[in-house]
């Protein structure tokens, strides 16, 4: 049997392309041209100031046989590993409580929001001057009540730990509004007759609530997975990195490769690995819910 | 109308607008806006404008185009402009800007009348910075910067110490000592000093263990040397007897903050800071004093300077602006105003206030061997100018040795220099 031919008025066949069309043209320029000609990049040594010179996969072999790469990229997989699941918990958990009906819940949705408006830059400054060890507003508190100062920052286990609470901080409340949407798209009949049926709270939320929010925690899932690979203003604000390379991630080791370094080739080589790691953490995420579906 | 009188009027329409059009051109073909990009540690670009003012009034058709940028976006807007083909006419750069785009400036060789006249005033230092590769000059120095000490006068007289007179003549153990006692003797007082968070102003302490980064000719490393490695092992000394305090290399606090706060006895920056904490100290006297000596006593060179580039779009007027900026007229004012020191050897700048902390930074200066210019004006070194730091706290945490620290950073700076 033969394709059928589309036929329709053109309301129907060239109306939505050319809707479409503007969107296209903005995502095809800043992000499919910008993601093949970095693919490109990274088969050259090119300094931005000088001749590009073709060397293959040079650079890719470079990136296996060095160890500040993965060190940054380790950091990195430990940074998305803790922050995700934890992002994940605080917004649902959030969401559960702001997707309640009592008094205040809009004032309480929009504060947990607050911190998603704010800039990058300005969260990181203003967490170095809190969590300073001899400036920091904690610190300070503690000395008066004659406590012991602690070294936020200085550390490196402190610093990773601060690193990952301010960002669990930070975007709890964009996630939260995204399982807000989610758990108000569950229809109420489902909840009166597991009411009637007499079900438990618990019993809801594990039996009802969970499996059909499912689609949105994948995106939660996703999005998270996604950002978290690609932290940068905030962790350099707060910590740049340090101390030493404990908090360095694997944005900045590219930032610092391509404009400290002046090596655009290597850095763009980088860059393609991580897209390459994100793509893999991505099916992978993809497959279990797929799975998890079929069962 | 008939048509034939309809496409008369309209040729002529066109040809008068034409005419207009092309003369207004002429016209606008003689002004000149020099872009100029400029960073302030201060007000530099305010004075910057003042100075020049005898400039843009005897050259009415000149314009000067004035962007500040950030300090920490300026290097990548630079090369962003030049790699886009629009560099500025002129731009406010550092020492490490020029040894950058040293094949990007515009060398005033075989474009400037008398140029060993012009720079017959300036030290030989800033001149060493301005001078590429193959000896062209690349940039005209303004100022002049050091690093240096800046003290707590009131906390050393706690402690029974004359710190202006001790330091007139000290050493690393003498120096140590008396950080020692200001903490003993100043209750509240937990850090004798603020250290920059910075490889180039722990390189002072490099260059008075009589080390340095490179080799003689400066084409490789030279950094695992006992030179070396005392400097590095008597600052990671200074952090583990908590002189130093742990929040600046490992948790990015500013020392100067620090300083101004009370919460450190002392602190190694730059003369720029003297302007800063004239403002903002007023609550204890400080006051610049003369490094300690190791093997030497030192300051690092550095400077500010100011620069044309190759295919800017206003050369000529570009580097005009540049011979009058850099007359001693002009030089004396900019860096009156600025509290800088003069990159000029033939000025003598009286400044509204601490005369004698420009004059110890700048008697430090004085001493300071041409190997810190040579080292620090090296494009290959400041590529690696993080990796230094991070190499250096590693170590400050014990993760590695010293030793391990200083060979990673020699084969780390290899690296380049054999590409």
């Amino acid at each position: 049997m033969g394709r059928k031919k589309l036929k329709g008025s053109f309301d129907q066949t060239v109306a939505p392309l050319l809707f479409l069309a503007p969107n296209m043209l903005i995502f095809g320029l800043f992000i499919i041209v910008p993601a093949v000609s970095g693919l490109r990049i990274a088969l050259y040594e090119w300094s931005i100031l000088g001749d590009k010179e073709f060397v293959g996969l040079a650079n890719f072999v470079e990136l296996l046989d060095d160890p500040m790469f993965w060190r940054t990229f380790g950091n990195t997989v430990r940074y998305v590993l803790l922050v995700v699941p934890l992002l994940t918990v605080s917004a649902l958990g959030m969401a559960l409580l702001a997707s309640e009906n009592y008094p205040g819940v809009a004032w309480f949705r929009g504060a947990y929001y607050l911190p998603t408006m704010l800039s990058l830059i300005i969260v990181g400054i203003t967490w170095r001057w809190i969590l300073g060890d001899q400036l920091g507003i904690i610190n300070y508190v503690l000395r008066t009540i004659g406590l012991s100062p602690v070294k936020w920052l200085t550390s490196p286990f402190n610093a990773n730990v601060s690193v990952v609470f301010i960002s669990v901080w930070m975007f709890t409340g964009f996630y939260m509004v995204m399982f807000i949407g989610g758990l108000q798209a569950i229809p109420e009949d489902l909840y009166s007759a597991a009411s009637i049926d007499g079900a438990s709270r618990s019993q809801i939320f594990w039996r009802i609530k969970l499996p059909l929010i499912r689609p949105t925690m994948l995106v939660v899932l996703v999005l998270g997975t996604i950002n978290a690979f690609k932290a940068f203003e905030l962790i350099y604000t707060l910590t740049k990195g340090g101390p030493g390379s404990s908090t360095k991630f694997l944005v900045q080791n590219v930032y610092q490769v391509a404009f400290e370094e002046d090596r655009l080739g290597y850095a763009s080589a980088m860059a393609v690995m991580l897209m390459l790691a994100i793509g893999l953490l991505t099916a992978v995420q993809f497959r279990m819910n797929r799975e998890y579906s079929n069962e | 109308m008939s048509i034939r009188k309809v496409m008369v009027l309209s040729v002529l329409v066109v040809m008068i607008t034409g005419g207009l059009w092309a003369a207004g051109q002429a016209e606008a073909d003689d002004e000149v806006t020099l872009t100029v990009l400029w960073f302030n540690d201060g007000d530099e670009s305010d004075v910057f404008m003042e100075a020049i003012e005898g400039y843009l009034e005897a050259n009415p058709n000149v314009t000067v185009d004035l962007q500040l940028v950030p300090f920490q976006d300026y290097e990548q807007r630079l090369r962003l402009m030049i790699a886009g083909g629009t560099p500025p006419d002129l731009a406010r750069v550092t020492n490490n800007h020029v040894a950058m785009f040293v094949d990007e400036l515009l060398p005033l060789n075989g474009r400037v009348d008398d140029l060993d006249g012009v720079l017959a005033g300036f030290n030989d230092a800033s001149i060493a910075f301005a001078t590429g590769p193959e000896g062209d000059i690349l940039a005209l120095p303004t100022e002049a910067t050091a690093n240096g000490m800046i003290v707590n006068v009131d906390l050393f007289e706690n402690a029974g110490i004359d710190i202006l007179e001790l330091s007139e003549n000290w050493t690393w153990d003498q120096w140590h000592d008396a950080m020692v006692q200001v903490v003993e003797a100043n209750p509240g007082l937990d850090y004798a000093l603020g250290y920059d968070f910075s490889p180039h102003r722990w390189s002072t302490l490099l260059y008075e263990a009589g080390g340095r980064f490179l080799n003689e000719t400066e084409t490789a490393m030279n950094f695992v040397t006992p030179e070396a490695i005392d400097a590095l092992e008597f600052f990671k000394m200074l952090h583990d007897e908590e002189l130093v305090p742990a929040s600046v290399w490992m948790g990015s606090e500013n020392p100067q903050e620090l300083f101004q706060a009370g919460l450190v006895a002392s602190h190694i920056g730059g003369s720029w800071v003297i302007n800063k904490y004239a403002s903002d100290i007023t609550d204890f006297e400080w006051a610049a004093v003369r490094m300690p000596r190791r093997q030497i006593r030192s300051s690092v060179a550095g400077g500010k300077f100011i620069a044309s580039f190759e295919g800017a779009e206003n050369e000529e007027a570009a580097i005009d602006l540049m011979l009058y900026f850099s007359e001693p007229e002009q030089n004396a004012y900019y860096c009156r105003e600025t509290f800088n020191l003069s990159a000029r050897t033939d000025v003598e700048i009286d400044y509204p206030r601490r005369t004698d902390d420009f004059a110890r930074m700048a008697a430090d200066l004085a001493v300071t061997p041409a190997i810190t210019a040579e080292d620090w004006k090296s494009p290959d070194l400041n590529k690696i100018y993080s990796y230094i730091r991070e190499q250096i706290v590693e170590g400050l945490l014990g993760n590695i040795t010293m030793r391990q620290v200083a060979q990673n950073i020699h084969d780390e700076g290899n690296s380049f220099f054999q590409e």
